[in-house]
């Protein structure tokens, strides 16, 4: 047993310092591995940093309270009457000033995008002094708050980075209409980051939207309970809305886009993988046919086939092993903390950071792995069965 | 009864530059090949016989001097045009047959044709000819690897001689053989000389192979020591 | 037996390394004509717009609404030869989570500019006369078995009714066809009357105005002159040529075009290693071969040639099945009634297909350049090892 052992180290060894003899072709393969792995990961911290930013949006605390069918803040409609017999539902906070609800309005301005230099939907919510007291990690790191009344906008720390146009002190048009930026805020990595935030009766009279909101925002008594307003809702004819939690709200929002980003990132770096799987096991067979002579002889004096069987897989595994950590750290060169946006669910700029997680690193890593097991294996087979004869056999 | 020249060689100068190291094979070197004679030509490794070999095969040229083949010289072609010569006038018998693994007996024959142009039959023809000449015919079909050496020395002959050339060149054509085999393509060369007048030069270390040739040529250190064995 | 089939020869010698490397140029090719379909899917609009069509929105943003009198005050600008608007409804059929295209219109002059909107004899007529009537696309009448007289109720996920009711009852006048068949034809058009006489977001209004120009010539000149007509007033405008509208419209989703053509170049670069460097062996192996070949009589050119052969046949058999593969995952991806409705247009393109067969050539010529130079410059007196 113990001499198996030390048959199977030194055959290792043997290959492994053999390598440069077969180095382009080596090369080739750990290379192969190394874009496969970046590729997967690239995707993969795409849909992760996607996910985060909108998982980061959504509290449990806070129910989303929409026109029924609407299913976008963008597209809602809800009048002062509404917003008025929604505060009497039950199961909402009530403090000081009464009850915890927030009525919104969200429109949609233009923004020109950094990196494209084209014109993108960027929304600017109206809000009032209690909706704000509803965000958790709202704060003004810049400048300071808008004042009601006034046509100021607090821009998010994220519209600052991909969009230009929005810095400190600058004035905006919308429509005959000029805005001051007055300050930046963050809100954790969220989408709230990549909005326009402004008073709500300020938005509604410039843009003609008289008293109504969009959506209502309500603090819940038990968070992730929206059973009694759902109930309030269902028994008052003149109520015709949908309820979420804020935190399903933005996973609906964000499914589709990080569903698609997922399913596509995985089915190519499948396809590219079982390329990467044909140029290792190319390299694989030409190590042992490159070897034969090697492995017969040492079969001829007593090495047992195991130990070319693992000898083989062992140089692939090796190979695949160096490439997928060549590969993460590509990905994590290029593609970690990236900035990027897409449309979210209601028709504006979503922008988030592509993040690569401890998750990706291990998938980019086990399928390096497989590649190289599989590579490796089927001509650590046909290694084990080099013919003992193959040792005395001279070929010119 | 006077024989045309052949070859003639006229002070051929051969070195190589190894690393740093300049290696003179051939200095001032003369010899003349007539045409119908089967020349052998011997001496121990690292005299200059592959040199010459590949000097008369338009594979190499010299430093200096000149190589005349009927009279004119071949050392100032160009590649494209030694390519063609070579195709022409010579044919090529090695060591190790140097047969084309992935082609049949046939088709490894038939190889030097695709240089010419003949139509499919005309090729067949030239191809079962060569074959029929060395006693193959019946192996046309096979691959090389199921052929025994001497049978692939044959074919490696049949393909040498398919296009009818002048001049056949062989390296060592039974060094990798045993006796019994070897007398059997020294046969064939030498019925290819006698009967069908090729000129033959064969590089040898086997003084049992050279005693098929009509001259033999010992070369030492770029030098000849002439001893003429026909006569 | 010729040159060609020396050189089938030698590309079948080591089947193993053939399948494999075939086996990876065709996952090369595959993702190429999968990836670029899509991509093509994506862009497919753009290239269907007309040249001479221009967009009018607010400058705001396209989702503002404009007031309905700047149609009238376009159409009294020169140049312009046509002016039409339509409304967003944000339609959906039952299920609020699968949206749908639907544009509330004013049917006869939207039918004069999007001409490409075939209908039946009498269709338009029939259309135009019925209050509630709605002209729905062929592929959509498909997908949900609707047919000419069909009542359907269409919600709108913005708009409401008077009476709270988000529903709007609609009779199917006539089914239509896009002159290219190709074209998308997976959404409906109502009567902009019965749309903004029913919901209750004020009476005046449209979402956006398209117009045809005299000649795209004209275009840049009267996109200005509308800007500018409006400018400092309520509602400013933007006015762009169709494509740019919905070029930049697509640009929002992401750079879609950036992802799918960096995937395709790691993949290429990925096989380029791959099948290079299997390439290079081949020929190395060979090298005695090449060199016989040579002494024989083959010429440098000729041998040169012989392994350019070599490697474009391999790049083309990997390329053809990938390909292959690719518009047969294609056509199976795009007769999924899901896929249809998100991607109307995913189709193999002719222009995907030329684009590949040129990739081919370009990958053999790759694979198979330095092997052939090194096969041409072979030094045969090495090669054979002798002396």
């Amino acid at each position: 047993m113990g001499s198996l052992i030390s048959q199977i180290q030194a055959v290792v060894a043997m290959n492994l310092r053999s390598l440069p003899q077969r180095i382009w072709m080596s090369l080739a393969t750990l290379f192969a591995v190394a874009i496969v792995v970046a590729v997967l990961l690239a995707f993969l911290s795409m849909a992760n940093g996607f996910q985060q930013t909108v998982k980061n949006t959504g509290s449990e605390s806070l129910a989303v309270i929409l026109r029924a069918g609407s299913q976008a803040e963008l597209n809602s409609v809800i009048t002062r009457d509404q917003v008025n017999l929604l505060s009497e539902a039950p199961g909402i906070v009530r403090g000081d000033k009464g009850p915890k609800v927030s009525a919104e309005l969200y429109v949609t301005v233009d923004g020109i995008k950094r990196s494209s230099q084209t014109e993108v939907n960027l929304p600017l919510r109206g809000i009032s002094e209690s909706g704000i007291s509803l965000r958790e990690g709202f704060t003004i790191i810049e400048g300071r708050m808008f004042e009601p009344g006034k046509n100021e906008i607090v821009v998010g720390s994220s519209v600052l980075r991909e969009f230009s146009g929005f810095e400190l002190g600058n004035s905006l048009r919308f429509g005959k209409t000029t805005w001051t930026v007055v300050g930046v805020f963050e809100a954790g990595a969220s989408v709230f980051a990549s909005e326009l935030w402004t008073d709500v009766r300020t938005l509604q009279s410039q843009f003609n939207r008289g008293s109504s909101a969009q959506v209502i925002r309500v603090a819940l008594q038990q968070p992730g309970d929206i059973g009694a307003i759902t109930e309030y809702i269902d028994k008052e004819p003149r109520l015709n809305m949908d309820v979420k939690t804020e935190a399903e709200y933005y996973q609906e929002q964000a499914k589709a886009m990080s569903d698609m980003i997922f399913f596509l990132g995985w089915p190519l770096a499948i396809a590219m993988a079982l390329g990467a799987l044909a140029g290792a096991l190319n390299t694989m067979y030409n190590s042992v046919a490159q070897r034969a002579v090697e492995i017969a002889t040492l079969r001829a004096i007593g090495f047992r086939g195991v130990s070319a069987f693992l000898g083989t897989l062992v140089e692939s595994l090796v190979l695949a092993f160096i490439g997928g950590l060549l590969g993460t750290l590509a990905a994590f060169l290029l593609f970690d903390g990236i900035s990027a946006s897409t449309l979210g669910g209601s028709f504006t700029q979503i922008v988030f950071s592509f993040e690569l997680s401890s998750d990706a690193f291990v998938q980019g890593i086990t399928l390096a792995m497989i590649i190289g097991l599989v590579g490796g294996f089927f001509p650590a087979l046909k290694a084990s069965r080099v013919p003992v004869m193959v040792a005395f056999s001279v070929d010119p | 009864m006077s024989q045309k020249q052949l070859f003639e060689l006229n002070n051929v100068n051969k070195s190589f530059t190894k690393g740093k190291e300049e290696i003179t094979i051939f200095n001032g070197l003369n010899m003349s090949i007539k045409e119908g004679e089967f020349l052998a030509i011997m001496g121990p490794s690292g005299s200059g016989k592959t040199t010459l070999l590949n000097l008369l095969g338009g594979v190499d040229r010299p430093t200096a001097g000149d190589i005349l083949f009927r009279g004119s010289p071949i050392n100032n072609l160009s590649e494209g045009q030694l390519s063609k010569w070579r195709a022409e006038h010579i044919g090529f018998i090695f060591q190790f047959y140097n047969l084309m693994p992935m082609l049949n007996a046939a088709r490894n024959v038939e190889l030097p044709l695709l240089l010419k142009k003949l139509s499919r039959s005309q090729r067949r023809n030239s191809v079962d000819t060569a074959l029929k000449l060395v006693g193959l015919e019946a192996r046309a079909g096979h691959q090389p690897s199921e052929l025994s050496g001497g049978q692939q020395q044959r074919v490696a002959i049949a393909r040498a001689i398919v296009s009818d050339p002048t001049f056949l060149l062989c390296d060592e054509p039974t060094g990798d053989l045993d006796r019994a085999t070897a007398v059997e393509i020294l046969e064939i060369l030498q019925l290819l000389n006698r009967e069908f007048g090729k000129t033959i030069v064969m590089v040898t270390h086997d003084p049992a192979a050279a005693e098929y040739a009509s001259r033999c040529l010992h070369l030492d250190k770029g030098e000849f020591i002439e001893k003429d064995l026909a006569a | 037996m010729t040159d060609t089939y020396l050189v089938l020869k030698n590309l079948t010698r080591n089947k193993l390394r053939l399948v494999l490397n075939c086996f990876a140029i065709l996952i090369a090719f595959l993702l190429f004509g999968a990836l670029g379909s899509l991509q093509h899917a994506f862009t497919a609009g753009i290239e269907l717009s007309a040249d001479n069509r221009l967009i009018v929105v607010n400058k705001i943003n396209f989702t503002q609404p404009l007031p309905i009198a700047y149609v009238n005050k376009v159409r009294a600008i020169d140049g312009i030869s046509k002016v039409t608007h339509a409304n967003w409804f944000g339609a959906y059929y039952q299920d609020a989570r699968r949206p749908m295209v639907g544009l509330a219109v004013d049917g006869d002059s939207y039918l004069d500019i999007y001409d490409n909107i075939l209908l039946s004899d009498g269709g338009r007529e029939a259309w135009l006369k019925e209050r509630q009537g709605v002209i729905v696309g062929e592929r959509m009448a498909h997908m949900h078995g609707w047919k000419v007289g069909d009542r359907i109720p269409i919600s709108s996920n913005i708009f409401s009714q008077a009476d709270g009711s988000t529903v709007w009852d609609m009779v199917i006048s006539d089914i239509f066809r896009d002159k290219e068949p190709s074209a998308d034809t997976n959404f409906l058009l109502f009567h902009y009357k019965y749309f903004i006489e029913t919901q209750t977001f004020g009476k005046d209004w449209v979402g956006w105005m398209i117009l045809t120009t005299e000649d795209s010539s004209l275009n840049e000149r009267v996109a200005k002159a509308i800007d500018t007509n409006f400018a400092n007033s309520s509602t400013e405008t933007d006015t762009s040529t169709e494509k740019a509208f919905n070029r930049s419209f697509l640009e929002q989703v992401g750079s879609i075009g950036l992802i799918i053509t960096s995937v395709i170049f790691a993949a290429f670069f990925t096989i380029l290693l791959i099948v290079g460097n299997s390439m290079a062996l081949s020929i190395r192996e060979r090298t005695r071969e090449i060199a016989v070949l040579k002494t024989i009589g083959f010429a440098a050119p000729r041998i040169f040639g012989m392994v350019l052969a070599e490697s474009i046949s391999l790049a083309l058999i990997g390329g053809l099945l990938g390909l292959g593969v690719a518009v047969m995952l294609i056509n199976g991806a795009s007769s999924n009634p899901q896929l249809q409705s998100m991607l109307p247009n995913l189709i193999v393109p002719p222009s995907i297909l030329i684009q590949a067969l040129g990739y081919m050539l370009a990958l053999g010529l790759i694979t198979g350049i330095f092997p052939a130079l090194r096969a041409m410059r072979l030094n045969t007196i090495d090669a054979l090892n002798r002396g």
